[in-house]
């Protein structure tokens, strides 16, 4: 396994040396703190690469690794000036190709973005995915995301960034009260087909998050913006856990225990039967019953007697509904 | 031996090495050639001694390299055909190096960034950190987007993997596979010819050895290992993700369910917003699906706020569903609730 990882951390790191190379020869000139802004990297990793780039090159008509068959840099301005200039160049000019796989990876990246405003452009979009695949050494895998069309809402939360001014709109929370919400937009986040807006909300004047799907009748607004995305450091999990939170021990097959996973559990506790149990904390009992309604592998909240009785409930009257409304009509 | 002498040569550099060779090479390189004169190996290489370990690691070297998209060749000698020793290496570079009219303007760079993004937890993150290298080889800057964007895929299903690996390797998979209604999982033996993520649920799409017919298959309902195969099936030209995704619209557009939801709300609100929903004249709503499981689950999640008047198939599911929520969180006995469904079938 650790053998495994190395090499796969190997492989990365040629992809770097083979990506690094023609960037420099195509720059002539570059600081090392900018190459290293560049590709996304330490300046530690620009100066190990560039130093092992230096001494690489091809075992040439001696097959003893002449300096002319050497990559060769400026020293001195490299050490002194923390610049890079490649002086001698072998066997390197263009950037590699793509992958197949990494080709396949991107396209269906953009697939999945195409609700995206900047993604409005759809024959724009065709000759991108089309430079991809012509760039790639083999056919891209057959691995794709159905398109959507492009999410008004979603333009509308981008121009009132880009007006700088604040976003209204219906939203119901999980308390199933609608209320008119003002918002500073900071980023939009998403999970396979479920997207968010996340948010200064000025109702509550904290950090929110909205489903984007819940959220009604959108409007900019003439308030200007508080606060921008660069101005707010935005916590990593989408759902922070609150001191209210309940907690709240669900049995479900082992198989689905995953689609537990954005609600924290603490541990997973195998059972019979393929059964697990783990205990996840919900914001209020009302919430657990939508979410074991819509789960597969048969989930079952065991504790507390309150949670329990709030899903048998929930799913009392709606089956009372189907009690007391024939299918074929009611007024 | 020599080998406990030599300086140790990180294995990038020895990667790098040999791209680096067998891109300089036009007639290629023999094994023996690389072995003794390529940095990395050439301090392991003992030139009249046993080199077996040394020629294991270059196999394993050529794999990583081809799996970067390296295209590395080997040509056999039609004078000396057949003997191994006698092959050679090299990287064609025209084959190797992007296009030269392939370039990508700030906006396409900004938008190939997010693509690589979606995938950084999922199972494609090593591509898509690659393929971004790759892109910014190109010296080209992302425009930077005003709202910050966080997309994500997230491709849990453990059968994702295999699945993946299978397709790379055009070979047959077998898996069990659980249909919902039946409690015993079925074993299939399939060629997958894509994996394609429709309505936010992931598919691999396939064909049976034995008739020949499409078949689609979500990764949720594979409940044990997939089995990776070494017998090799071919791919026919329209099958396709393109191909896979197109016949699942299709059966999406053909089925739909009429339902009632409470006005203002939830429901409403996320319901009318869903693909392809239509609100009637009557406010009733007509939903689209794929499959009538999953779309039972999402409408059930709704509870009170939903109720389905047609298809019979999608109400009493829902129904059935509803009555076992019931029965399953009554009050305690004891002892671990029962699923009854009582009276009413599904």
């Amino acid at each position: 396994m650790a053998e495994r990882r190395s090499s796969l951390h190997a492989t990365d790191k040629l992809a770097f040396l083979l990506s690094l190379v023609p960037y420099l020869i195509d720059r002539g000139r570059v600081g090392v703190a900018e190459a290293a802004e560049h590709f996304g990297v330490t300046v530690a990793d620009i100066r190990r690469a560039v130093e092992l780039i230096a001494v690489s090159g091809i075992p040439g008509e001696t097959s003893q690794y002449q300096h002319g068959d050497l990559f060769d840099i400026a020293w001195d301005d490299f050490e002194q000036n923390d610049v890079i200039v490649l002086t001698n160049m072998v066997a390197i000019d263009e950037s590699p190709r793509f992958s197949a796989r990494e080709a396949a990876a991107l396209i269906a990246g953009l697939q999945y973005l195409s609700s995206l405003p900047e993604n409005a452009d759809r024959g724009a979009i065709a000759s991108l995915m089309s430079k991809l695949a012509r760039g790639a050494s083999s056919e891209p895998s057959q691995v794709a995301v159905d398109q959507r069309d492009t999410d008004d809402l979603l333009s509308l939360v981008s121009l009132a960034v880009s007006q700088g001014r604040q976003l209204e709109f219906d939203y119901s929370g999980v308390r199933g009260v609608v209320e008119r919400r003002r918002v500073d937009p900071l980023r939009v986040e998403s999970a396979d087909a479920d997207w968010y807006l996340r948010g200064y909300d000025h109702l509550r004047e904290a950090l929110r998050t909205f489903r984007l799907d819940r959220i009604a009748r959108p409007a900019i607004t003439d308030a200007p913006i508080a606060y921008r995305a660069a101005d707010v450091v935005l916590p990593d999990m989408l759902f922070e856990g609150s001191p209210d939170d309940e907690t709240v021990t669900i049995d479900i097959d082992a198989a689905a225990a995953a689609l537990l996973a954005d609600y924290a559990p603490d541990e997973i506790e195998p059972l019979d039967d393929g059964r697990c149990r783990m205990r996840v904390r919900v914001g209020q009992f009302g919430t657990v019953a939508r979410l074991v309604a819509g789960l597969p592998g048969d989930p079952i909240v065991i504790a507390p007697d309150a949670a329990r009785a709030a899903v048998s409930d929930w799913a009392a009257r709606a089956v009372a509904l189907y009690e007391q409304a024939p299918p074929d009509d009611s007024p | 031996m020599s080998a406990a002498r030599a300086p140790r040569i990180p294995v990038e550099e020895r990667l790098f090495s040999l791209v680096l060779a067998l891109l300089a090479t036009e007639p290629g390189l023999t094994k023996s050639e690389i072995l003794s004169t390529v940095q990395g190996y050439r301090q392991k290489h003992s030139p009249n001694g046993d080199n077996t370990a040394l020629e294991r690691q270059f196999e394993r070297d050529k794999d990583d390299i081809r799996e970067l998209g390296v295209p590395l060749e080997t040509l056999d000698d039609p004078a000396a055909s057949g003997n191994n020793q006698m092959l050679r290496y090299r990287i064609p570079r025209g084959a190797y190096e992007l296009p030269l009219d392939i370039s990508f303007s700030s906006e396409e760079t900004a938008l190939l960034t997010l693509a690589a993004m979606v995938w950084r937890e999922g199972t494609l993150s090593g591509e898509s950190r690659r393929a971004l290298l790759k892109l910014r080889s190109l010296g080209g800057h992302a425009a930077v987007p005003e709202l910050d964007y966080a997309p994500r895929i997230r491709s849990r299903d453990a059968a994702f993997e295999p699945l993946r690996d299978a397709l790379d390797r055009a070979v047959l998979v077998r898996f069990p596979y659980l249909k919902p209604g039946e409690s015993e999982p079925r074993r299939r033996e399939v060629a997958p010819f894509a994996l394609v993520q429709h309505q936010g649920r992931w598919m691999v799409a396939c064909i049976e050895p034995d008739t020949g017919r499409r078949k689609t298959f979500l990764l949720s309902r594979i409940i044990g290992p997939v089995q990776v195969t070494t017998v090799a099936a071919e791919r026919p030209a329209d099958a396709t993700a393109e191909s896979a995704l197109a016949a699942l619209d299709e059966v999406w557009e053909a089925r739909t369910a009429l339902i009632r939801v409470v006005p203002g709300s939830d429901a409403e609100t996320r319901l009318t917003k869903r693909r392809s929903t239509s609100v009637r004249d009557d406010g009733l709503l007509e939903i689209h699906f794929a499959d009538l499981q999953i779309v039972a689950d999402e409408l059930v999640s709704f509870g009170p706020e939903v109720t389905v008047l047609e298809p019979e198939s999608v109400r009493q599911l829902v129904v059935a569903r509803l009555r076992r929520l019931v029965a399953a969180h009554g009050p305690t006995t004891g002892q671990t609730p029962v699923e009854s469904s009582g009276g009413h079938h599904g």
